[in-house]
């Protein structure tokens, strides 16, 4: 149990007498105070469920905090120390990805680029090498198109981009499952690759019946895949996602496949905590001839962006809840003046039964800020409520919301603003309190 | 023996009028433990001007205040206060009860000021001394209005004493009540100094200041001393008053003698 000084408690029993005695007086307090302490919650707990929101949405794409992300270029020599580092450890992963068309043989995908599915971006896409660069002496490239892709009718194929990860990524990019399951990282790797689809590949994949064919880029043959589940991963492109090691059944990574894409390049995702880790990995690429001068490294601070992008709009929000608290404030104010102008005689006797002047203006100051915290207890609990209700519209807004839990930051953001609105509406009367002379009971 | 309370020539001008006016022009005054004390004077006088001084209400312009020996003359705030809550207890002319509390709660403010912490049980157990001592424990749990004036008075003497106070200041604490009533107060206030506390009763009313040990006239300022009493208090050695002051009552005793002089008879 807190042990409170004398005085402190002193200024709660009477502060509490104070109250009981005065409901109505409190009520109003309250009323008045009550829309300030309620926008400053509400204010608070939606901008704590924007920022989970959009946190939520950039740790899929960009990785949790402290998650360090390495580019590693796409030399066979660089790949090949990468994964031969990573073999079997699961504190880092290494991802790669690879444009692929899964559906019919020599047609033209209905998504033609990897857009998503109802929108046409335009551009080629992945080709199969039927599109290459061509340079000429000068310098200067251009796009050389074979005639006979671009007579190919569109098809039923979807084209998407394959990621091939050596360790689970989900504990950098924390995707939801949506269906199904996700990749299994302790069974033997298969020759029928597993995989996991995005919501948008899904989509294809629910509104044209394709057959089970997967060209991939740099794969000698078409494997036959198996659709294991579906995952929500913040990207609006159609996405899959397998393991590197069934991939490489089929792929060769240190080789130049298409020259329309170029090399394939490898991102590493390191936990925090795996330094030992990280070292093997450097070590070995430096003895592969990749300094750290070659590496592009940076530790992903995903909050730190998130709370920046919602600073200004906070600021506003915020503003504009503190314009009405002060209002509540004002009225709280308004109360407390007339009850000590009131309590002249109470004050003056408590004096002279030797109440110090500190504690009087601590007795007034403790009326308010209990006022306060009544008041933000209200409107905390009608605010929590009032997110319950809309739980269910919230979840549609957003998965992330879908929880429905009321932030406990909201919470302590409404205590904090009625006991700032019970300081602040009760010091003017607490100083008035304690200078209350002691002859305004000897001469009444 | 120190004396308990010793005012050497103190000085105050009330102030804040359209002229300062100087109320206590040189006050000497010694109070011992155990000893009770009336203060007469006509209304204006600076009777409850001098009380408030020595119960550390207010500051005195000039002249020594001594308690216990210890010059306390320009104390802080802070010590003022404590000092009131250990040393003093203070009975008014109207009660000054809070209402919304009950009479146990009123006796209590006393004990819930901030100089030092009591549990609650010991609180209650003082509590119901004190309304014990004064004969109407049996009213704690209720509120003011619920009590007459006299009982609403008690209450009060009941705060003034839960503390143990040395001195007990009591500025016309019978002056919103009957006869009877206000007999059986001074009476309330008698029995405290029988158990060594000190007492200075403010009155106007001859009846009960004959019943104090030592009665005293404020008078230009100055405080005469009018007589000596029998130390039980009765009325029988009263000592009389100059003729012309406050002559008249209807209260004074029979058995008044006329002043002899300024001096103190034993």
């Amino acid at each position: 149990m807190i042990r409170l000084s004398g005085r402190l408690r002193s200024a709660v029993i009477i502060g509490l007498q104070g109250i009981r005695a005065r409901k109505t007086r409190t009520l109003l307090s309250m009323i008045s105070l009550f829309l300030g302490v309620l926008s400053v919650t509400v204010v608070q707990a939606a901008s704590q469920m924007a920022q989970r929101a959009a946190l939520a949405d950039i740790e899929l794409i960009e990785g949790v905090d402290g998650t360090l992300y390495m580019s590693v270029e796409g030399t066979p020599e660089a790949t090949n120390a990468t994964l031969r580092s990573l073999e079997g450890r699961t504190d880092a992963t290494a991802i790669t990805q690879f444009p692929a068309i899964i559906g019919e043989p020599n047609v033209r995908p209905v998504n033609e680029g990897g857009s998503p599915i109802d929108e046409q971006w335009g551009g080629w896409g992945w080709s199969g090498g039927s599109i290459r660069i061509e340079c000429d002496p000068t310098g200067y490239c251009y796009e050389v198109i074979d005639e006979q892709y671009l007579q190919t009718p569109i098809g039923a194929a979807i084209e998407l981009r394959v990621v091939g990860m050596s360790a689970d990524i989900r504990q950098f990019r924390p995707f939801r499952l949506v269906t199904g399951q996700w990749l299994d990282f302790s069974a033997d790797p298969s020759y029928s690759p597993g995989l996991v689809l995005n919501r948008e590949a899904a989509k294809g994949f629910e509104r044209y019946r394709v057959p089970a064919e997967m060209r991939i880029m740099g794969a000698s043959d078409n494997p036959t895949p198996r659709i294991l589940g579906v995952v929500e991963d913040g990207q609006r492109m159609p996405m899959a996602y397998a393991r590197l090691d069934e991939l490489l059944n089929w792929v060769n990574v240190g080789a130049r496949p298409d020259p329309y894409y170029g090399g394939i390049s490898l991102e590493v995702l390191v936990a925090p905590d795996a330094t030992e880790t990280l070292q093997i990995l450097r070590a070995n690429l430096a003895a592969a001839g990749i300094g750290d001068d070659r590496l592009y490294v940076r530790v992903i601070d995903s909050r730190r962006q998130v709370e920046q992008m919602m600073l200004i709009l906070r600021v506003v929000f915020f503003g504009m809840a503190g314009l009405v608290l002060l209002i509540g404030v004002a009225g709280i104010l308004n109360v407390t003046l007339a009850t000590v102008g009131e309590r002249v005689e109470e004050f003056a006797l408590r004096r002279a039964v030797g109440t110090p002047r500190m504690l009087l203006a601590g007795i007034v100051l403790a009326e308010t800020m209990i006022t306060g915290l009544f008041t933000a207890a209200a409107a905390i609990g009608f605010a929590a409520l009032v997110f319950t209700v809309a739980g269910p519209f919230l979840a549609e807004v957003h998965y992330s919301l879908a929880s429905g839990s009321f932030p406990w930051e909201a919470a302590i953001a409404g205590v904090i603003a009625g006991l700032f609105a019970g300081v602040l509406g009760g010091l003017i009367p607490a100083v008035r309190a304690a200078r209350i002379p002691i002859a305004s009971v000897m001469r009444a | 023996m120190t004396p308990l309370v010793q005012l050497i020539g103190l000085t105050k001008t009330l102030r804040g009028q359209e002229q300062p006016r100087p109320i206590l022009t040189g006050v000497d005054f010694t109070l011992h433990s155990g000893e009770s004390v009336a203060i007469l004077g006509r209304s204006g006088s600076g009777k409850s001007t001098l009380l408030s001084l020595i119960g550390l209400f207010d500051r005195p312009d000039g002249g020594q205040y001594l308690l216990d020996g210890q010059d306390i003359t320009r104390i802080s705030d802070a010590k003022a206060a404590a000092l009131r809550s250990a040393q003093f207890g203070f009975v008014f002319q109207r009660f000054f009860l809070l209402k919304h509390l009950t009479a146990a709660q009123n006796v209590a403010m006393a004990l819930v000021n901030g100089q030092g912490w009591l549990p609650r049980r010991q609180r209650r157990e003082k509590v119901l001394a004190a309304l014990d001592q004064v004969g109407i424990a049996h009213l704690a749990k209720h509120r003011p209005a619920r009590l007459s004036g006299g009982e609403q008075q008690r209450v009060a003497i009941a705060r003034a004493l839960v503390r143990e106070p040395r001195i007990i200041l009591a500025d016309e604490p019978t002056g919103a009540l009957d006869t009877e009533t206000g007999n059986l107060v001074v009476d309330t206030l008698r029995a405290a100094t029988e158990r060594g506390c000190a007492l200075v009763l403010v009155t106007h009313d001859p009846d009960h200041a004959a019943r104090m040990g030592r009665v005293l006239r404020l008078r230009d300022g100055v405080l005469h001393p009018e007589g000596v009493n029998a130390p039980s208090g009765g009325a029988a050695e009263w000592a009389g008053r100059p003729a012309g002051q406050a002559g008249g009552s209807s209260h004074e005793p029979r058995h008044a003698r006329p002043a002899e002089s300024e001096g103190v008879r034993a």
